[in-house]
């Protein structure tokens, strides 16, 4: 018994060690944001000294933050949308028997062999062909539908029992009265992983949106995080307050989903 | 007429048809086109001043035989696939820690994870900060224990530079692999070390025959993304270096993204996505040999 | 009705009460009153002191607006737009005061200098904000 609390003690030391490294970065740049602290000071002080909130206020007037803001938002919650009611139809039809069904399978199996970075020359071109460079949609379209997801509710959906459909449309109810009251409502952790999914993802993205936006006035937050950066460097506590504002929604999102997070990860993983 | 429309199978055709097709349209318009684009632009030179002309290997000899930076960023790639087994092992390490009747393991699971979700590109600016010679915490601390004796540049030397974007990737995606494993580790059915104890199988002796055979294929999506992931650190290089010093920390993707919109050389671009491409489905292939072929097996029908 | 305590109903509930309430707050005191004494080394009013507001650019600070101190040393600048602003008062004979950086939390916020403006008396050192 002594000894296996001297196991649990060594443990817990050995997990504080390697979560304050995993959470040194973070309150290092909290304290930057919060100070006037700059490139030109050695050493750093380790405490925040006359912490004060005016270098969020400069970021959200220096830089067009609330357009910054708006646009992410409006981008996230297009694939967010998009992914939610398209994955859903997707995964219904694929649990439905139909000829060719092993084929579409199969072509999406492999399609998640392909990473979306491998393919930005040709979808550039494609975009720019379809005249959607510099728009919500063409920000928002390589994401509108999600193979990871698709499977994640065809899953839940293939778990509602059979019976229970059969029943319903004994009853005499539409295809989509189906899917609205029967599998939609049975698959809440499937929807909230695509949500959550869905949300990251867009909110993270950084590569496309530089590859077709021109304008600053369609740039996303990531893109005017990397815009300011090569403005001030490193000079200013303004650039740090301005990580902290962007970092925390998506922190958030995460704690309040982590579990629907998770398993999307992971059940995404298995699959590909 | 109304006849053929009225029988179910084709009306439930017509569904499910009617179902896929904005998902089937959005993975062939930007996965499946684009790659056979990519495979018939990296055999043409093209650019979008000029008619496409048939070049054959022309693209590749040129990358192979003439261009220094193609083969660093090979190279590069290459280390920076090579560090995922380093970070998917220290992983596996934090995952035995968490993966017990320890208090507060949820906790610690969530904090090693957090950084994982976060926006790449903030991560690389948190990041050059640590760095930073004067204001950064790395420096100040080695310098306060008096390891070295004048600051550090360290993403502005050759030498550091790849190193140091290698840390913060790890960093932020140790705690992905982390998780992979915790839910191996999970699935690992309890009985299997019961009956080992019970025979006196010592505690090193049932990691190695038990808790690794049984963690393959999680292992194996380990590396699959890992591999995958020397495709996604375009954000990081980009913040972090933009490949510089020189081109000490290029990756082929970021190599990719300079022919193709610093350069519009979109010919040359597509014959290293090709490259890059190759080598993934090679290495993926790889991976799942060493693993006991058919780990992680998508889902038959 | 326990969906109403979801946190997803609270916390964007929450949230929204936030910001709503912070851009009400906003809106009634965002006046661009800037209000502030001026006093001379010794600690006296300076009636008709030229005080000068600096507003902030992107990294510069430009001169915006001019007025003069009247009775007690009072000084009141309406229409001030910026969220960062600087202060600097002179009268003839008791020279110039220090730059004050003034910072606001939202801009056109009205404001009142907690410390008055101090006029040094002795010439001093040319522009150079202090930061």
């Amino acid at each position: 018994m002594r000894r296996r609390r001297w196991s649990h003690a060594a443990r817990h030391a050995a997990l504080v060690a390697i979560c304050t490294l995993m959470l040194l970065p973070f309150y290092w740049v909290l304290k930057t944001a919060v100070t006037d602290e700059n490139i030109y000071v050695y050493p750093p002080r380790l405490l925040p000294r006359d912490p004060h909130p005016y270098n969020f206020v400069d970021v959200w007037y220096l830089i067009p933050f609330p357009r910054y803001l708006l646009n992410s938002a409006l981008v996230s919650g297009l694939t967010v949308a998009g992914n939610v009611v398209l994955n859903a139809m997707a995964a219904y039809a694929l649990t439905r028997p139909f000829p060719g069904r092993r084929w579409v399978l199969l072509l999406l199996l492999s399609c998640m062999l392909i990473p979306f970075q491998a393919t930005i020359i040709p979808a550039y071109l494609i975009t720019a062909r379809m005249g959607l460079l510099n728009t919500y949609l063409g920000l928002a379209l390589p994401m509108l539908s999600t193979i990871v997801c698709i499977f994640i509710y065809k899953s839940a959906f293939e778990a509602v029992p059979r019976s229970l459909i059969d029943a319903a449309r004994i009853d005499g109810l539409s295809e989509w009265r189906i899917i609205a009251r029967v599998l939609l409502p049975l698959s809440r952790p499937a929807i909230a992983t695509n949500v959550i999914l869905a949300f990251i993802w867009s909110w993270n993205s950084f590569m496309w949106p530089l590859i077709i936006t021109r304008d600053a006035d369609m740039q996303t937050l990531p893109l005017g995080l990397a815009r300011f950066l090569s403005y001030m460097e490193d000079t200013t506590g303004a650039l740090y307050a301005f990580v902290v504002m962007v970092l925390v929604p998506g922190i958030v999102v995460f704690l309040m989903a982590q579990s629907a997070f998770i398993r999307g990860l992971t059940a995404g993983a298995t699959k590909g | 007429m109304a006849g053929w429309w009225e029988s179910r199978r084709t009306r439930q055709t017509a569904l499910v048809a009617c179902f896929l097709l904005p998902s089937l349209a959005i993975f062939l318009l930007y996965r499946v086109i684009p790659l056979g684009w990519n495979l018939v632009l990296s055999f043409q030179s093209w650019s979008p001043m000029r008619p496409a002309r048939w070049v054959g290997w022309e693209n590749y000899e040129e990358l192979l035989l003439y261009d220094d930076v193609f083969w660093q960023a090979l190279a590069n790639t290459l280390i920076w696939i090579a560090a995922a087994p380093v970070a998917i092992v220290l992983a596996l390490g934090i995952a035995l820690l968490v993966n017990s009747d320890l208090r507060g393991a949820g906790v610690y699971r969530t904090i090693v994870f957090l950084s994982y979700p976060l926006m790449t590109v903030a991560v690389g600016i948190i990041w050059r900060w640590m760095y930073d010679e004067r204001g950064g915490l790395l420096n100040w601390a080695l310098r306060s224990a008096g390891i070295i004796d004048r600051p550090l540049g360290f993403l502005g030397s050759f030498d550091l530079a790849l190193p140091s974007v290698l840390l913060t990737d790890v960093w932020q995606v140790i705690g992905f692999y982390m998780i992979v494993l915790l839910t191996g580790l999970q699935s690992i059915p309890i009985h299997l070390y019961e009956a080992a104890r019970v025979d006196g199988v010592p505690a090193w002796a049932r990691f190695w025959r038990i808790t690794l055979p049984m963690l393959r294929p999680s292992l194996f999506l380990c590396a699959v993304i890992g591999l995958l992931n020397s495709f996604t650190s375009f954000d990081l290089v980009y913040v972090m270096t933009n490949g510089g010093p020189g081109h000490a920390t290029e990756l082929l993707i970021t190599y990719i993204y300079k022919l193709g919109f610093g350069q519009t050389r979109f010919d040359a671009a597509a014959a290293v996505t090709m490259v890059q491409f190759t080598l993934l489905l090679a290495l993926t292939w790889l991976a799942n040999r060493a693993a006991g072929g058919n780990a992680g097996a998508v889902e038959r029908d | 009705m326990s969906w109403l305590l979801s946190r997803w109903v609270v916390l964007p509930a929450a949230m929204a009460a936030i910001v709503l309430s912070w851009n009400l707050w906003v809106a009634t005191h965002a006046g661009g009153v800037v209000e502030g004494r001026v006093v001379d080394a010794a600690g006296r009013a300076v009636p008709g002191a030229e005080v000068v507001l600096y507003g902030r650019s992107f990294v510069t600070n430009d001169e915006r607006q001019r007025t003069r101190a009247g009775d007690g040393g009072i000084f009141r600048f309406t229409g001030n737009a910026s969220h960062a602003l600087q202060l600097q008062a002179e009268a003839p004979g008791l020279g110039r005061s220090e730059r004050v950086t003034v910072r606001l939390l939202f801009r056109a916020q009205d404001t009142r200098l907690p410390t008055p403006l101090r006029l040094e008396g002795a010439p001093l050192r040319i522009g150079g904000a202090p930061s």
